[in-house]
């Protein structure tokens, strides 16, 4: 799909912190939020797929991201809905740490 | 332990959880939802909102696909209501003369909206301006009826009167809404948020009238009037009554369950019969002090049908969390986490104008929290309130102390020893 971008330097991004990438850098639909939680880094669509909301500033908690707004919960490495109102799942991207930065592959499912 | 075939009386937010939930957990047993409204179960707290401004469909509103269901082996039968129970056999039976059999049941039969009393609507409950809002099918009369500058009057300030107010003001209706309190929803918000809450209606353009309806009257062609004190009458197009909800306890009353204003359920949701169970809007828990109010709000739809699964299946039930409702109207998102009581100190956090933080603590313990605009305030106060984390009045108050900071400080120190 999309070029590899390199998002920061892992070691600017702290631990349980998130930073977004906008569409347009991202060349996607929506804004991707890539979170490190630990030693790992994930990224997944900013928007809720219940309502416009920015799952950025949800809370994260080992792998799993809680929106803000309504409190429906996403498995950050597969995009997977797990917890109610949101119905929907949202779509995660490929995300890694090389060199020590962070690089995204947007629209490109993690493995 | 009652356990087995499963049979559901409803198919809303709660009866979805349930059947879900007993999924997830490995339930191995038949489940069946019988849900009185045809199509597949939906979310509503959208109905106020993005369905009536237009925002969204009504089929988006459907809380999964068929697909979901019979992947799962859960049995979906819509369209046909529970006519009567029969509590000793587990037995649901539909308006179609079918029975259905199982080794529990249970009633997620929610409620229906609450409407005027006779003495005050003098014309056909079925007049083409009247309204209520509970149902999908309610939700697409009223989104067709609300084009712009039709005058709408709604009855009642509360939740659903006060969205439908704003969802109505953005289709370019005219909007009147009348309640007999000077401050709705103080109860639960406080009077701070409660009057921030209110003032928006006025300042968005509605007409905020704090009075008694006298009476509902016919008007020329199909408008109603809508009669004050003092002889205010306000001519409507439309007119939305919005005063509430009745629990749909029947099935229980006929049943012979212990029923008052909700069916009385213990801990884990069991009413008076130990075959029954019964969750969401129609559960009222019993107390040490006697039965307690009943929740209406969408959380406990969600947390009732998670506690009767675990009992269900007998495995451990999820972590009690404080209740939890939001509101979304016009720019403003509401939300309240625990019940504030009186005893409780109430502590406002300073925020911007459009912005509202409330934390009432009672002995060192933030037990409640309301807050407008500030969702990650509420989130971390939902942590201080289950996670019991000792909070001063001074750190509640303090501007340069984030919540989260307030939470994280206590884990960490928590942590430490």
């Amino acid at each position: 799909m999309s070029d590899t971008i390199r998002v920061c330097a892992f070691a600017d991004l702290s631990d349980g912190q998130c930073t977004l990438l906008d569409a347009k850098t991202a060349g996607w639909t929506d804004d991707i939020a890539v979170f490190r939680d630990g030693d790992r880094v994930y990224a997944i669509n900013d928007t809720c797929t219940h309502e416009e909301a920015s799952l950025s500033e949800g809370r994260l908690e080992d792998g799993v991201i809680e929106c803000p707004q309504h409190q429906s919960r996403f498995d950050l490495q597969t995009g997977k809905v797990l917890a109610p109102p949101a119905t929907v799942d949202t779509v995660a991207h490929l995300v890694d740490v090389r060199d020590g930065d962070v690089w995204l592959s947007p629209g490109t499912q993690p493995a | 332990m009652n356990t087995g075939v499963v049979v559901v009386a409803g198919a809303g937010m709660a009866a979805v959880s349930l059947a879900e939930a007993l999924r997830t957990g490995g339930y191995p047993h038949s489940i069946t939802l019988l849900g009185a409204e045809p199509g597949l179960p939906y979310d509503r707290p959208p109905l106020s909102k993005d369905l009536l401004r237009g925002a969204r469909d009504p089929d988006d509103t459907t809380l999964h696909p068929q697909q979901w269901y019979a992947e799962r082996g859960i049995s979906l039968r819509s369209g046909r209501a529970v006519t009567d129970i029969n509590a000793d056999g587990a037995t649901a039976r539909l308006d179609d003369g079918t029975s259905i059999g199982g080794d529990v049941l249970v009633l997620a039969t929610g409620g229906i909206a609450r409407v005027l009393t006779p003495r005050v609507l003098t014309v056909d409950s079925g007049h083409p301006a009247l309204h209520t809002l509970r149902t999908a099918t309610d939700a697409r009369r009223l989104r067709a009826a609300l084009t712009p500058g039709v005058r709408l009057v709604v009855i009642g300030a509360g939740l659903i009167g006060a969205e439908v107010t704003a969802s109505a003001v953005e289709r370019g209706a005219t909007v009147t809404l009348i309640d007999p309190g000077d401050l709705p929803l103080a109860r639960a918000a406080g009077d701070e948020a409660a009057a921030k809450l209110h003032q928006r209606h006025a300042q968005a353009g509605v007409t905020v009238l704090q009075a008694h309806v006298e009476q509902l009257q016919p008007g020329t062609g199909r408008t109603l009037l809508v009669r004050l004190a003092r002889d205010q009458v306000v001519e409507a197009d439309v007119v939305l009554v919005g005063v509430g909800m009745l629990p749909a306890c029947g099935l229980a009353e006929a049943a012979g369950l212990d029923v008052d204003d909700g069916v009385l359920v213990d801990d884990q949701y069991l009413t008076s019969h130990p075959r029954v169970y019964a969750i969401g809007d129609i559960a009222r828990r019993r107390g040490p002090d006697g039965p307690q109010p009943r929740i209406e709000h969408w959380d406990n739809a969600l947390r009732s049908a998670h506690i009767a699964a675990a009992a269900i299946a007998g495995i451990e039930p999820p972590p009690v969390r404080a209740p939890w409702f939001w509101s979304d109207r016009y720019d403003q998102h509401l939300e309240t986490v625990g019940h504030p009581t009186p005893d409780a100190m109430l502590i406002r956090r300073s925020t911007a104008d459009s912005e509202y933080v409330g934390l009432y603590l009672v002995d060192g313990r933030c037990t409640s929290a309301v807050t407008i605009n500030r969702p990650l305030d509420a989130r971390a106060a939902q942590r201080l309130i289950d996670e019991r984390v000792p909070i001063t009045a001074e750190q509640a108050a303090d501007p340069s102390l984030t919540l989260r900071d307030v939470l994280k400080e206590a884990r960490t120190v928590h942590n430490g020893h």
